[in-house]
């Protein structure tokens, strides 16, 4: 890797940060100014949000995966935001019209479709099998992986979606996350031949957003994403990790976030808006703790088995969910190394 | 520690994760090319769904069946306000 090459990747990661970090406090103050404020439902006094942040996100995506793809002359960094464009765009609409359970996950296939269209120019997009740490390479098979990875949107879309209730969550979540990518995706270009910078490169812009969003919306939250954020982030790691080649990796990543699915749609028994949920999973405490719910008929979230081990504050129930997001990083990050390093 | 149980539900899901991806793609996406088959095509079709639904109904199975046995045990001592 030369010279040239490390100045592109340091510019595909400072330039989406710098958008985030300049970009967002004006475009907060705008939020707040129009009115577009969410209750910070967690809170023992009534405490009011900017949201949606997520347009100022996508902004600095975009321009992150720009300097990727123009740095690298690869089409790879416009297919992972072109994804990442239309589940941005069904994530606004679900903001400032509320989309129903079932409709946004169907939308969610666009994301999928708009991705693997760019294979008819670029052929080798992605690669149409999985390799297996110590096992190797599966056989190519193009149309089902095809398939799959259409279905991958709508699936891991909605999982970061879930993983966006509390103060810092989906910020803490998709950074630990895209960070494990990085390196799964890392190890794949230094160890694999003919395998492109650019696949790296369109991976920094995730990371250098969330980076700078992490500042704003950590404990206590100054600014929420919106589905807007939380549905880009997932579409933006769903297409690296198949632009990556790191399949295996990014699920193993994604655990917690995919239990957490799990667990509320079979609880619930089907897909229902979260804000027309009948029972909820949890509730707060005359002391500001967050307590599981006894009742029988209450959805089975991540976040309430969490609290079955002990009532927690917001801040200390974050750390216990990034602690189980941890576990499932390294693992992923061992199975890079088992993978490509070995 | 009060994360070690779910940890491990974890640690169960991604390990059952892998070995279904594997099981997919090199057993069950290959059938339909085993040479002189005395299936028809619709008849493989129908197997490799079963095949699919055998393997996501596994890992359902084992994943409620593990979290039952953790909210059982968690939910009589669960925590509550004072007040």
């Amino acid at each position: 890797m030369g010279l040239v090459e490390v100045g592109l990747l340091l510019l595909s990661f400072v330039v989406p940060l710098s958008a985030v970090l300049i970009g967002l406090p004006p475009f907060l103050r705008f939020l707040t100014r129009k009115g577009w404020t969410s209750s910070d439902a967690h809170k023992s006094t009534q405490t009011k949000v900017p949201e949606p942040a997520g347009p100022m996100l996508f902004v600095a995506a975009l321009a992150g995966e720009f300097v990727a793809a123009v740095g690298f002359s690869s089409v790879v960094p416009v297919a992972v935001i072109l994804g990442a464009g239309v589940a941005f765009a069904i994530g606004l609409a679900d903001d400032l019209y509320v989309l129903g359970g079932k409709t946004k996950p169907l939308l969610l296939l666009l994301a999928g479709v708009a991705f693997v269209s760019l294979v008819v120019i670029v052929p080798d997009l992605y690669q149409p099998v999985i390799t297996f740490p110590i096992l190797g390479d599966t056989a190519s098979h193009f149309t089902i992986y095809t398939a799959l990875a259409v279905v991958a949107f709508p699936v891991v879309s909605n999982a970061f979606n879930m993983m966006d209730a509390f103060n810092g969550e989906i910020s803490w979540f998709t950074l630990l996350t895209s960070l494990a990518l990085l390196a799964g995706i890392s190890l794949h270009a230094a160890f694999a031949s003919g395998f492109s910078l650019a696949r790296v490169g369109a991976v920094l812009p995730l990371v250098a957003v969330t980076t700078g969003f992490l500042l704003f919306n950590r404990y206590p939250s100054k600014a929420f994403d919106g589905d807007s954020g939380s549905l880009m982030f997932g579409a933006m790691f769903a297409g690296l990790a198949l632009t990556g080649g790191v399949e295996i990796a990014a699920i193993i990543a994604i655990v917690p976030a995919i239990l957490n699915s799990f667990y509320t749609l079979s609880s619930v028994r089907g897909f229902v808006e979260r804000r027309r949920m009948q029972s909820r999973p949890t509730y707060m405490g005359s002391d500001g703790l967050l307590y599981p719910s006894t009742e029988a008929g209450a959805p089975n979230t991540l976040v309430r088995l969490v609290l079955l081990a002990g009532a927690l504050s917001e801040k200390d129930l974050v750390k216990s969910l990034m602690y189980l997001t941890l576990v499932a990083c390294l693992f992923s990050v061992a199975i890079s190394v088992l993978t490509w390093a070995i | 520690m009060k994360l070690a149980p779910l940890s491990g539900i974890e640690a169960v899901a991604f390990l059952l994760i892998i070995a279904e991806t594997y099981l997919f793609f090199n057993f069950v996406v290959p059938v339909g090319s085993i040479p002189h088959s005395p299936i028809d095509y619709t008849g493989l079709a129908l197997l490799k769904l079963a095949l699919i639904l055998a393997l996501v109904a596994v890992w359902f199975v084992v994943m409620i069946g593990l979290t039952r046995v953790y909210v059982r045990a968690k939910v009589r001592n669960a925590p509550r306000p004072s007040s």
